[in-house]
């Protein structure tokens, strides 16, 4: 579990190599990579959670939202600064995040996942006709302020925000927190029967997941200067959160950004192919064989291979 | 000599079964008592209600002295005494250094991310129950039986308890690891450990025990040495087959 040499070589160059990126690649695979750069926070946020304490949640598109539409509104509605509007876009998100706790401190499975997707669809519905004035109703809003200019400065920003995240998130599940908070996922009585307090894990792991989810959605917002609630809140836009977490490995921090950046090419580079939804099949079929042959996602695959290899150059 | 753990009154209902009718025992501090009696005699439901894992619906539990029945399980283990259970259950994808750790873990999120895992104490730990230095990666599905009860046992001294609760402990177990497990347990009543030892392995548990209480449908039937507790004939009359 500690830290060796390799972590810090692979993270340095994961971090050089994207920063030196827009110097080769053109506009619009860096707006790709934005895309990518968002959807790993989101994966990240939802495998802090799920990934780790085993409480899948179905709704992650709740936490976005409410990060979401607390800075588009503070900042289009009543001219709040962005500095002042995201951090308490985040502290709303972290509130929200207490309110998703509740139904696990008595249940999980797939009642608790349920129970957060029914978070997911009120927020969809309250948006609509409560103060339909703030929130844009339907239509959602639109000129909401942007932060940056450019893809190229827009691909910084989101690349600077997605390895801030997610280097923190894996040095804290390097600690034995990390180590905690997996054991919630195995076996919950066990961790209680060992003397700590799975609540006070579980309301961490919750607040955690939150802010990430917080974060990410408030810079989104600003990065797309739209907010539609019907993409938001969109089970497709769900799925994609949580398939790009399963398919790269949950548990990990870095499986989730594998699997963010996997799909988004993955379903970009298959636009001019199959122009409809018939993509999601592909990645569908992608994401079924991975899971029937290697549940643990690409990080194991990679893993075993890495193995395999040395073990063959020892033989 | 100080009371370690003292049970009074203890009722235990499940709708109109009564699981444990008005039990009351103590323990003292350093005393080994053996809780024998056949299946389905609560033993196990007195565990659970020790522990907090059940509440019970009168009676009260004190340990050195403190009143214990409204803390949680955790706050119970913190404040001394600590379980193992009939059925282990281990974290299935951490090694056996990892499940030691969680049991040497504070439960203080700070401290849990600021100071690093003590590996030299999950080494003496697993060594101490009879692991050899090699099995500490392994993983628990690479485990028998013998084994998971070893790391059960070492993950539950690993919260420092001062009062040890084994369930069923020598269940499942080979000749060479009851003997193994025993020679554990006489060495910790050396050191002053006081325990509560479920069994169905009598001779096994006859070594380990200063005296026995024996149950039968939640209710005491016989206190004693082991040899007053295996002769009372109440207690003859509940084991079948043994009159």
């Amino acid at each position: 579990m500690g830290l060796r040499w390799f972590h810090y070589v692979l993270w340095g160059g994961l971090i050089a190599g994207m920063f030196l990126l827009p110097q080769v690649v053109s506009n619009g695979t860096m707006r790709t990579m934005i895309f990518a750069n968002y959807l790993a926070i989101f994966a990240i946020s939802w495998d802090v959670l799920s990934g780790r304490t085993g409480y899948v949640s179905f709704g992650h598109p709740f936490l976005i939202g409410i990060g979401a539409y607390t800075t588009a509104i503070l900042t289009k509605r009543f001219d709040v600064p962005v500095e002042i509007s995201i951090p308490i876009a985040v502290v709303c998100t972290m509130i929200a995040g207490l309110l998703v706790l509740l139904p696990a401190l008595r249940i999980r499975g797939s009642y608790f996942a349920l129970v957060t997707l029914a978070f997911m669809e009120l927020l969809y519905q309250l948006v609509q006709v409560i103060r339909p004035d703030l929130t844009g109703g339907t239509r959602g809003m639109s000129g909401i302020q942007t932060l940056t200019r450019g893809a190229s400065n827009g691909y910084y920003l989101s690349t600077a925000l997605m390895l801030s995240v997610a280097v923190s998130m894996w040095l804290l599940m390097k600690t034995r927190l990390g180590t905690a908070l997996a054991a919630i996922g195995m076996n919950e009585e066990s961790v209680r029967g060992s003397g700590l307090s799975s609540t006070r894990l579980k309301a961490f792991a919750f607040l955690t997941s939150a802010f990430i989810a917080g974060l990410g959605g408030a810079f989104y917002v600003h990065y797309l200067g739209s907010l539609a609630p019907r993409a938001l809140f969109d089970i497709n836009f769900l799925f994609t959160i949580i398939v790009a977490a399963l398919l790269g490995g949950t548990s990990t921090i870095v499986g989730p950004m594998i699997g963010a950046f996997f799909m988004t090419f993955l379903l970009e580079y298959l636009r001019p192919v199959l122009p409809g939804a018939e993509r999601y099949f592909v990645y569908g079929a992608i994401a079924l064989l991975l899971y029937m042959y290697q549940p643990k996602g690409l990080v194991e695959l990679v893993r075993t291979g890495v193995l395999r290899l040395r073990k063959g150059g020892v033989a | 000599m100080t009371v370690a753990l003292e049970v009074s009154g203890l009722v235990k209902r499940f709708g109109g079964l009564v699981a444990t009718n008005d039990l009351s025992f103590s323990l003292k501090e350093g005393e080994s008592l053996g809780l024998i009696g056949p299946n389905g005699a609560g033993k196990t439901t007195v565990f659970s209600q020790i522990m907090g894992e059940l509440r019970q619906n009168s009676g009260t539990i004190k340990l050195f002295g403190q009143e214990i029945s409204a803390q949680s399980t955790p706050q119970r283990i913190r404040a001394g005494v600590s379980r193992t259970y009939q059925i282990p259950r281990p974290f299935g994808d951490m090694n056996v250094a990892e499940n030691i750790r969680v049991g040497l873990m504070p439960d203080n999120i700070w401290r849990m991310i600021v100071s690093p895992p003590d590996t030299e104490r999950e080494r003496e730990l697993a060594l101490s129950v009879g692991f050899a230095e090699a099995d500490l990666e392994r993983l628990p599905s690479e485990l028998a039986m013998g084994d998971l009860r070893k790391l059960e046992m070492a993950r539950t001294m690993a919260t420092a308890p001062r009062v040890m609760l084994l369930d069923e402990v020598f269940a499942g177990l080979t000749v060479g690891e009851i003997a193994q497990i025993s020679d554990l347990i006489q060495s910790m009543r050396k050191d002053g450990m006081t325990f509560l030892i479920v069994s169905h392995d009598l001779p096994a548990l006859e070594p380990l025990i200063d005296r026995a209480i024996a149950i039968e449908r939640g209710t005491m039937i016989a206190e004693g040495t082991f040899s007053e507790v295996m002769n009372d004939k109440a207690v003859q009359a509940s084991y079948p087959g043994s009159a």
